[in-house]
């Protein structure tokens, strides 16, 4: 049953686009790979092109930057049997929760496989193509995809139903922690592979080559810099070389990666105990029963409301007014509502502090903060009317997209304007009128690119990451060419806002192309 | 007010067609859209609503056409969908204001509009409640109640009842046999009984093809002397089953009474009928069904 479970989830999903599209990526990085536009750097130099150092960047690759997109393309498979209703017929059948989540985690953990399966294969092209060493070892190009990449994506398939068990994490929060996740298992290790800490804890497997790696490389002390970026092929050639062998698989080495196998299975069995086997009365609008009459009314013997009363007053000669005042009223409604009050209070205490704090830094810090919070109301624009099956509705109404467009837009601009009213107000009275139009452009772009992410990609899961990952290097490191909310010191007074004030305008564009494209299938 | 719907035709991807060249000329009055599943009716209705465009053909409302100017018939339009969605954190009252406002009423009118509709679909009490708590049946209510927000003279309704209780559906029948007089309403189900009472006129569709297209008492007429009531033992059925078309059958103590649509007399003990619509209309599907095989 397992078997069969896995299988059937794996065919809808590698039917799908999306996987197509993930595809396209895996084999991006695989052809950046092999051309030598990837590469890993130690001290400033590279190892040799042999199997050992081909094979450690493939599988750096993959822990890297797919445990991140990888997540985000295998976690919906629970949702999806959950929307499509298909999990209430699982749900009367035989099949037991342990037996459904594994099946899952299975499922979802072959079609990470398929995605990274990619990198060894174009691991042997890359060896010939760059022609240092033409000795071909198998063992040691795919030993770092069987041992390092394998057991991470065996946990980022657990993890990915584990969040779609847990109903606070099943949808954009869920998204947006993960992300934090994964930087936190990134770097923890890492530093403390260079502390000389235990690699047992290391999901990603990146301490296990790194401390391989500074042992060959043996660069002055305090230098132990260490890259993976995209270069020009020149650049790569121009660089000094050194010779790495490749990990020595020591027993215990190998028993790290399997401890990651068997926390994979524990996190998918957790999973299981956690999982709620489609039970509707657990799901969140199902707290009390709706009468069926609708009329509040109890007991069979309470008197029904006057059946028959079909009268209709006609409107007098249709009077068709645009109120675009009452649209962003409800398009604003729809954003809000159904927030609990703490959402309220950790969004006020925000506004505060931004205003309060006297520091430029710390107050840029507070606003990327302040702009981090409505992320799921944001995310939710441009998607609602195909999330919530209104786009009939919607788009049988005159002009949807010169009425109910532009109010989801403005009602995600008062939102960002609203949240990030702390720092707006501190600018303003601070005269500084080129910080102020900087995060008035800022405010503009937020909700921009969610409608354009929103309307093109039908899902909300888009946004999350794409602004999350913009958040995360941007504003929050002080990214300059990226600081799209002028977050930081400084960035107001050069031309990043004039940037992505053109880049705002651009996205406009094609949100409404987005939902002209809509109107027209 | 006239819609002429004027050799449309729809196809999908993979080469399917769901509509072939449909033409139609509809005035005020009910029109019931009868039809089989993956009969096109809901491709019909959603051309008709704007939602989506025809492959070939035109629908042309007042004598402009619909697809260069949607907008003239969208302001009129009234349109319930067979599956659509409503925003679970929205009160049944916030959302039909949203949809008044969507739609160009005024305030004043839309206040008005909305509490005689909750009314009228028995919704009132529930007015303040989330939609997310509303059952399937009242989550249809709030549909066609949004659908009559903007009085339309087009009103387009897929599937209305489903859902709907047996008073629900005698309310609903009544509130649309009211409204017909001064506009079209065309009205797509598969159940007969819904339209029977009400419809000015019948659209038979089948294989996207428009099959009939005649007043009820046409259809009627059209099979005359085919239908029969014929009383058979339980042990006949089967076989009754596979030689004629039984629109419906009825164990009783003195054996089946099955109800045989057929040009000639299946039996002996077989009498002659008055037809019902649901006759009429398993007739002309089954000929549909037949001429194809053919």
């Amino acid at each position: 049953m397992v078997y069969h479970l896995a299988r059937a989830d794996f065919l809808e999903r590698v039917r799908r686009y999306s996987f197509v599209f993930i595809m396209g990526i895996s084999l991006y990085f695989g052809y950046a790979a092999a051309t030598g536009q990837l590469v890993m750097r130690v001290n400033e130099s590279r190892g040799d092109f042999n199997s050992a150092w081909i094979g450690g960047l493939m599988a750096l690759v993959s822990t890297t930057f797919l445990t991140l997109a990888g997540f985000y393309v295998v976690k919906n498979t629970v949702e999806r049997d959950r929307l499509t209703r298909v999990g209430e017929i699982l749900a009367s059948t035989p099949m037991s929760k342990t037996m459904y989540v594994m099946g899952k985690a299975i499922s979802n953990f072959v079609v990470l496989t398929a995605m990274v399966a990619i990198l060894p294969i174009s691991g042997i092209i890359m060896q010939f193509w760059h022609g240092e060493d033409s000795h071909v070892e198998l063992w040691k190009l795919w030993a770092p995809f069987l041992l390092i990449a394998l057991p991470a994506m065996a946990v980022v398939a657990a993890i990915a139903v584990l969040f779609e068990t847990i109903p606070w994490l099943r949808g954009g929060f869920g998204n947006v922690v993960y992300f934090f996740v994964w930087t936190t298992a990134l770097t923890i290790p890492v530093v403390g592979a260079e502390k000389g800490g235990t690699q047992f804890f290391d999901w990603s497997g990146l301490s296990v080559i790194w401390s391989s790696l500074r042992a060959a490389a043996k660069g002055p002390a305090g230098h132990d810099g260490f890259s993976l970026s995209i270069e020009s092929t020149s650049a790569v050639k121009a660089a000094s070389t050194f010779r790495w062998d490749g990990v020595q698989w020591t027993s215990s080495l190998v028993f790290a990666r399997l401890f990651w196998v068997a926390a994979a299975i524990a996190i998918a069995l957790l999973a299981a105990l956690l999982f709620d086997r489609f039970d509707p009365s657990k799901e969140r609008w199902r707290g009390v029963a709706a009468p069926e009459a609708g009329n509040g009314l109890e007991g069979a013997a309470a008197p029904r409301m006057p059946t028959y009363v079909t009268h209709l007053t006609p409107l007098a000669a249709r009077p068709v007014r645009f109120r675009f005042g009452a649209i962003l009223i409800a398009e604003l409604r729809l954003m809000l509502k159904g927030k609990k009050w703490w959402w309220y209070a950790v969004a006020a205490g925000l506004i505060v502090a931004c205003a309060a704090t006297p520091d430029a830094s710390a107050r840029g810090i507070l606003l990327a903060c302040a702009w981090l919070w409505p992320v799921l109301m944001w995310s939710s624009m441009g998607v609602r009317e195909v999330r919530d099956q209104t786009s009939q509705l919607l788009f049988s109404a005159p002009h949807p997209i010169a009425r109910q467009l532009p109010a989801v837009w403005l009602a995600g601009v008062v939102l960002a304007l609203l949240t990030g009213s702390g720092f707006g107000s501190r600018v303003l009275l601070s005269g500084d009128w080129r910080g102020l139009l900087a995060w008035l452009i800022g405010a503009l772009f937020i909700p921009t690119l969610a409608l354009a992410l929103g309307v093109w990609s039908g899902s909300s899961k888009l946004f999350e990451i794409v602004y999350t990952l913009l958040w995360y290097v941007g504003p929050m490191h002080a990214t300059l060419q990226l600081d799209f909310m002028a977050s930081a010191p400084g960035t107001a007074a050069t031309r990043v806002p004039s940037f992505y004030f053109v880049v705002t305008v651009a996205i406009a564009a094609v949100a409404a192309l987005g939902r002209k494209r809509q109107l027209q299938t | 007010m006239k819609l002429v719907i004027d050799g449309v035709s729809k196809q999908y991807a993979g080469k399917v067609w769901g509509l072939r060249d449909l033409r139609l000329e509809l005035k005020p009055g009910v029109v019931g859209l009868l039809g089989p599943n993956g009969a096109g009716k809901s491709t019909l209705m959603r051309i008709l609503a704007t939602v989506t465009r025809a492959s070939a053909g035109r629908v042309l409302w007042n004598d402009a056409d619909i697809a260069q100017a949607p907008d003239t018939l969208r302001s009129v339009l009234g349109y319930l969908p067979q599956d659509f969605g409503v925003y679970p954190h929205l009160t049944a009252l916030e959302f039909l204001e949203y949809m008044a406002a969507v739609k160009g009423l005024d305030a004043a009118s839309a206040r008005k509009r909305i509490d005689e509709l909750l009314a009228v679909v028995n919704l009132a009490e529930a007015r303040d409640r989330s939609l997310g708590g509303f059952s399937g049946g009242m989550k249809q209510r709030v549909g066609i109640a949004q659908a009559l927000l903007n009085d339309p003279e087009l009103l387009i309704v897929d599937e209305p009842t489903a859902g709907l209780d047996p008073e629900e559906r005698a309310r609903f029948r009544n509130l649309l046999s009211e409204l017909s007089g001064e506009r079209i309403v065309i009205f797509s189900t598969h159940i007969v009984s819904d339209i029977e009472a009400i419809a000015t006129d019948i659209a038979i569709l089948g294989g996207g093809w428009l099959l009939e297209h005649a007043a009820p008492e046409e259809l009627l007429r059209a099979v005359e002397g085919k239908v029969w009531e014929w009383v058979i033992p339980s042990a006949e059925v089967p076989a009754a089953k596979q030689q004629f078309l039984i629109s419906t059958s009825v164990r009783r103590t003195d054996g089946v009474h099955v109800r045989i649509v057929a040009v000639d007399r299946p039996g002996a003990g077989a009498v002659v009928a008055s037809p019902t619509l649901e006759d009429a209309y398993l007739h002309c599907i089954s000929s549909q069904r037949a001429s194809v095989a053919a």
